[in-house]
């Protein structure tokens, strides 16, 4: 007898498949919704911003004639080619700086980080802390840094190299922690101790890596130093680009300084491809 | 002589890595730690020069206790105590002489240590280990270009380089083929011989122990079911060390 009404004969059959929802296509329906509502707000704006007073088809033209004159027509201004290319030394001078003073710090920061090497508790407090760093865009900090120290070089070189630090913390810790607990064993269990270990099982075998990292960060801290030229009063190829665009401008002037910058950046990324070459084939 | 008494480790997640672990190695003999996988072979052979801690028990070797020893006298006991591996564990970016040269850093100061400055008679000394291990002509070659049976002879040589007086090898063999294993194995077992050192090895292969060693240890589930002459491993001993049961007889 079946004492448990729950448990009728109807309850007793095989259970009906029914067709489970299918969560993919609910979680998409609010997205789409979403997407449209953005579509509709896009339309709605192109169409009711309206430009009083500006044509639209003169001003495109305008648009390709500045772009011509900038890249197809580059020309100095109020100054001089070797000003200029001062400047951009001065600029690669700030980043390279930047860059050996972060690559070196994060270094030794990143034996205290790396988990193969340092104490779990360590690591993961020097973990928060770079990331807390790094959360913080590099202009900012150079800000930040300009209100103690005031706008200039100073307080550039302080703000790029901090967050260069906790930047290449994390990536060298990250190359570090790849070395395999036995290889570092392996000295250990000679009696070498810490600063040996490190020097003849780490560093050979994360070197390459290191210095790919290197130059990765010295590409973005040429970016920064290009930015902070202007926004930090700290001069260079950066100050003249901002003078020549929102002082005098002057769109030729303003093309020669970023072909220069091109330039610049391109033969920088030709090394790099040639450094992830020589790691990509181990030599 | 190498004493080890009482040695009992037991892992953070409650393993038992090894229960009260007995026996002594000679000089000049080659001890074969033999069982099966999960045994605590590994974790008895790092127990030796303190890669792993015990938490009771003693490891002795000549007068010195190394089990309670303190940093600095845990770095000179382990300059005494060379291991080989089974995957090397050689820095493949670098040279075999280089390799064999690090087996000194255990002696160097720090500073020349730290900028890799060794004397003429270390760099001598490595190459005549190379020349005994058959390898003189790779000195210069990375050694990532090395075949297996090549790499574990380079690892010999910077074990020797530290001029122990203890040579532990962690499954020496386990990676190599066939005729490597028996070059491999010939050069461990003449070298205890020739330079009186105490041997203690992990094996998986009971032959390669009867034939290459002097003296085996059984070990099951962290303890000891086995501890005789190499002769006195019969077939059915052999069975014992390797059979589920003899964790519950044990």
């Amino acid at each position: 007898m079946i004492s448990n009404p729950e448990l009728t004969a109807d309850s007793l059959q095989p259970a009906k498949l029914t067709p489970t929802p299918r969560p993919r296509l609910r979680a998409k329906r609010p997205a789409r919704a979403l997407l449209l509502a953005l579509v509709a707000i896009t339309g709605y704006t192109l169409t009711t911003l309206a430009p009083h007073g500006v044509d639209l088809g003169a001003a495109s033209l305008t648009f390709l004639r500045n772009l011509r004159l900038m890249f197809l027509q580059p020309h100095l201004g109020q100054e001089t080619f070797a000003q200029l290319s001062q400047a951009l030394l001065l600029t690669v001078a700030l980043a390279l700086l930047t860059t050996l003073i972060g690559a070196g710090l994060a270094f030794f920061l990143a034996l205290i980080t790396a988990r193969n090497l340092a104490p779990r508790s360590l690591g993961d407090v020097m973990r928060s802390v770079m990331a807390l760093i790094r959360a913080v865009p590099t202009i900012l900090w150079v800000l930040v840094y300009a209100t103690v120290i005031g706008l200039g070089t100073e307080a550039a070189v302080v703000g790029l190299s901090f967050h260069s630090v906790a930047y290449l913390t994390k990536a060298f810790a990250e190359a570090i922690e790849e070395v395999p607990k036995e290889k570092l064993d392996a000295l250990r269990a000679s009696g070498a101790g810490f600063w040996l270990t490190v020097r003849h099982a780490v560093w050979p075998l994360v070197r390459q890596r290191l210095l790919a990292w290197t130059f990765i960060r010295f590409e973005i801290n040429f970016a920064n130093a290009v930015a902070v030229g202007a926004a930090a009063g700290t001069g260079g190829i950066g100050y003249y680009l901002f003078m020549a665009s929102a002082f005098y401008f002057d769109f030729q002037e303003v093309g020669l300084i970023v072909l220069m910058i091109l330039v610049f950046a391109a033969g920088l990324e030709m090394i790099a491809v040639r450094m992830r070459k020589s790691l990509l084939t181990g030599n | 002589m190498l004493s080890v008494r009482h040695l009992t480790k037991t892992y953070p997640n409650g393993k038992k890595g090894l229960q009260d672990v007995s026996f002594t190695a000679a000089p000049g003999t080659v001890t074969a730690v033999i069982g099966p996988s999960g045994a605590g072979k590994t974790t008895l052979l790092r127990s030796l020069n303190r890669l792993i801690t015990p938490e009771q028990g003693t490891v002795t070797l000549g007068d010195q206790e190394l089990r309670g020893a303190d940093a600095q006298a845990l770095r000179q006991a382990r300059r005494q105590i060379g291991m080989i591996f089974q995957d090397y564990n050689l820095i493949e970016p670098l040279s075999a002489l280089e390799n064999v040269l690090q087996g000194c850093l255990g002696q160097k100061r720090l500073l020349p240590g730290v900028l890799g400055l060794y004397t003429k008679a270390e760099t001598s000394h490595a190459l005549a280990l190379l020349d005994e291990v058959g390898l003189r002509a790779y000195a210069a070659q990375k050694t990532r270009d090395l075949s297996g049976g090549q790499k574990q002879r380079v690892g010999i040589a910077r074990a020797l380089m530290q001029d122990p007086k203890v040579l532990l090898c962690d499954e020496p063999i386990a990676s190599l083929d066939p005729q490597s294993t028996r070059t491999v194995m010939t050069i461990i077992a003449d070298l205890a011989k020739a330079r009186n050192l105490i041997v203690v090895m992990n094996l998986h292969q009971v032959g390669i122990a009867r034939e290459f060693a002097d003296h085996i240890v059984g070990v099951n589930a962290g303890r000891i079911v086995f501890d005789d002459n190499a002769a006195a491993l019969t077939e059915l001993a052999a069975a014992a060390i390797y059979e589920k049961e003899a964790t519950a007889l044990a």
